[in-house]
């Protein structure tokens, strides 16, 4: 729009996340950093953030599904670096994923043998990684189905249709005891393949926070989402002890400033009512925006120079803090989380007070709200 | 080339409800909101299908909206009410779309632009965007000395369900705020504040115009009445299929956390939808699915793109379409279920699934 200051922004630090993946490299170097671009780089923008990463060093990617890192290769984002792809769909482009050397984790034999007839039907050859059930129970072959998974594998390799990239697994995160057992069965999953004649380039099982403080699981590769983006996932850990900052920030301007006398309710079922006169401030983000209705009464958004309360119900496309007897202007900057240089949250304090985690906090932010990229590269 | 997340629309059941909401608030006029992404349904093509049935007004939150609209060649009347501070109107003006203000300022911004009306918005007790009591006199003399060039088409303001009583002031609020216009020979053709639940509610806050926002979608905007209660049928079905089905031994945790830890050896199946796709992580363990005529409950965390269901020893096979939500008159789960699951409302269950989200339509 032509207006003079954007309804709400999610601004994107470009400078930042490449500063994360080139301290993250130089700490686990010389293991390779997969980067996580899963779900549009956790709605960061994928097409934006590839180019920086491979800037700062990256030459692996991760999409989760296979169609964006299809798009990705034929878009020609991130040049020669791989992509990788595990969670197929029975309707997924196998000889798409073959013409575009798009790297596979694969978790079972219908999927092995799917992928290596598309290889066959175009006498190409499948980047091909064998997915090892740890225990987490979503993708993944079970350890009792590997000897048969594998031996198969080797055939298909010898045959010339698939090439054995990867043996990779995920781990649950959920107790240091699953993830040692988790561990165990991957070394062994290792093992049992290279009696199988399977040897592989890159074994992987380890992702963002685990990578990090457990580097005897780290094999050749570990998987980085979140921690680029600097939001460190282990609890009581913030980015800063990890010398990571933040990426995303969350803000928007105050677009309503009205004064209210003691006893006025605010927004839907007049859940607040001000104690006193006060001064309400409307900024237009709601929960179609990714604000959670749970942020209520559970966070501060800075309006002003300073941390306000949200006042009655977040609403779809709106909420109001209550600024009391403090100046506010329409126009005036809400940050509601950021790195936390202005005193606003940081999206991880964000999805505690919220009850979540704050991978979910990034990726519903919505649609309406534009990215805006600082510190691109030069 | 998408994730297989399917969003079906039926567009039957939207002009069904449009059909069924005008005769309930006849004579008053209907105003379909399509305002984030028409709740999830699809802005664009909900708005044409809401037009084909008969509505005389579309609504819209902002600006940006509006004009995605009018891009699309939405050519019906759109009134927008949220503002960028110092919006100019001139993209508004230019393509014919009407924005509510609720300030001297705007008002004045939009008179400067040309737009063709404007609607006053008003606060009669929900505290949020209109001009608050004070600020209607002034408000009111400028665009009366404006009506000859911009006309007051329309006077809105929103309700805000806060109980019957509360209501009842407001409806009178916005009566009072009328009979001050009149006073100034301003006689806007378009009364409006009353929203689906208010509209559904209370026939005396119909005035001339209702706006229907998710009533439209045929989600009722009541925990205590189905959608079937109001006559109402709802569009969307949330689908995607499953992509593995394996066989868990009793007691091994499932997904991240292991909250889930079968009692007995059971089959799991990974259905490839998770909050990135905008299904709230709060479901985890708490709502359930469809597949064919089953029901089978979300287990363990809810992942970024992919949850686990227990399908127990039943048949379940890759591809298998799972029905996340749809219209409980086909055995389907709710919506209105998912915001149980949720502690949370209808509106956001569906509002906040992801723009990029395959959507079909069908007729």
């Amino acid at each position: 729009m032509s207006a003079a200051t954007p309804l709400r922004r999610a601004t994107v630090d470009l400078a930042a996340y490449r500063a994360n993946l080139e301290s993250l490299i130089a700490r686990l170097d010389p293991v390779e950093i997969l980067a996580i671009v899963k779900a549009d780089a956790y709605s960061h923008g994928a097409d934006v953030l590839v180019p920086e990463a491979v800037a700062a060093g990256i030459r692996w990617f991760g999409t989760v599904e296979l169609a964006p890192a299809l798009r990705l290769r034929r878009l020609g984002i991130g040049g020669d670096a791989s992509f990788f792809a595990w969670q197929l769909s029975p309707s997924d482009d196998l000889g798409a994923a073959v013409d575009l050397a798009v790297d596979l984790g694969i978790s079972t034999l219908d999927q092995l043998e799917a992928v290596a007839d598309a290889a066959r039907a175009r006498a190409g050859v499948a980047l091909v990684h064998l997915t090892i059930d740890t225990g987490l129970h979503r993708e993944g072959c079970l350890p009792s189905d590997w000897p048969a998974f594998v031996t198969r594998a080797v055939a298909l390799r010898d045959e010339g249709v698939v090439r054995l990239r990867g043996i990779f697994s995920h781990v649950s995160e959920t107790s240091e005891a699953d993830d040692q057992a988790a561990a165990r069965v991957f070394e062994r999953a290792v093992a049992d393949a290279e009696a199988l004649g399977a040897t592989v380039e890159k074994r992987h099982m380890s992702s963002s926070s685990a990578a990090l403080e457990h580097p005897e699981r780290r094999f050749d590769m570990v998987r980085m989402g979140s921690n680029g983006l600097g939001i460190p996932v282990t609890e009581g850990v913030t980015a800063a002890d990890r010398g990571l900052r933040p990426v995303l920030t969350l803000s928007a301007s105050v677009v309503k400033v009205k004064r209210v006398a003691a006893g006025t309710g605010v927004s839907y079922d007049h859940t607040f009512r001000a104690p006193t006169d006060t001064t309400i401030a409307l900024v237009p983000l709601g929960y179609a925006d990714g604000v959670s209705r749970r942020a209520q009464g559970a966070v501060h958004v800075v309006v002003a120079g300073a941390p306000r309360p949200i006042v009655g119900r977040v609403a779809m496309d709106q909420f109001l803090v209550d600024m009391g007897d403090d100046p506010v202007e329409v126009g005036d900057e809400a940050v509601l989380f950021g790195p936390g240089d202005r005193g606003e949250m940081t999206i991880g304090e964000w999805a505690d007070a919220t009850g979540t985690i704050p991978e979910e906090v990034a990726c519903r932010v919505g649609a309406r709200v534009p990215r805006v990229y600082l510190g691109g590269r030069p | 080339m998408t994730h297989d997340v399917t969003i079906t629309v039926d567009t039957t059941a939207l002009r069904h409800n449009v059909r069924v909401l005008r005769a309930a608030v006849a004579p008053a006029a209907v105003m379909a909101v399509v305002k984030a992404n028409a709740y999830g349904h699809g802005a664009v093509e909900c708005a044409r299908v809401f037009v084909d049935a008969g509505v005389d007004w579309l609504g819209v939150a902002d600006l940006t909206e509006a004009v995605a609209l009018r891009r699309a060649g939405v050519e019906a009347p759109v009134l927008a009410w949220l503002h960028a501070p110092g919006e100019d109107f001139v993209e508004a003006a230019a393509l014919g779309i009407t924005p509510a203000v609720s300030s001297v300022d705007q008002l004045e911004a939009a008179v400067a632009a040309g737009v063709r009306a404007v609607h006053l918005a008003i606060d009669t007790g929900l505290s949020r965007n209109g001009a608050v009591e004070s600020e209607w006199p002034e408000l009111f003399d400028r665009a009366a000395a404006h009506a000859a060039t911009v006309p007051v088409e329309g006077l809105m303001s929103h309700v805000s369900n806060a109980s019957a009583e509360e209501d009842g002031l407001q409806m009178a609020r916005f009566a009072r705020a009328s009979r001050m216009l009149d006073e100034r020979g301003v006689r806007p053709p378009l009364l409006h504040l009353a929203a689906s639940a208010a509209a559904l509610d209370y026939a005396g806050a119909r005035a001339t115009m209702v706006r229907f926002g998710l009533a439209s979608y045929g989600l009722s905007p009541h925990p205590d009445r189905t959608s079937a209660d109001l006559g109402l049928r709802p569009a969307m079905t949330l689908t995607a299929p499953v992509t593995t089905v394996k066989r868990i031994p009793a007691g091994e945790g499932v997904s991240y956390g292991y909250l889930f830890r079968p009692e007995r050896d059971t089959s799991i199946a990974i259905v490839p939808v998770g909050y990135a796709d905008g299904v709230d992580r709060a479901a985890s363990e708490r709502a359930s699915v469809t597949i064919g005529r089953r029901t089978y409950r979300v287990r363990g965390r809810i992942a970024m793109n992919a949850l686990v269901i227990d399908v127990g020893d039943d048949p379940v096979e890759v591809g298998d379409e799972v029905v996340l939500f749809g219209d409980p008159a086909l055995g389907r789960r709710s919506a209105a279920d998912w915001a149980e699951a949720i502690d949370g409302i209808t509106y956001e269950v569906v509002a906040c699934l992801a723009a990029g989200l395959d959507r079909r339509y069908t007729a």
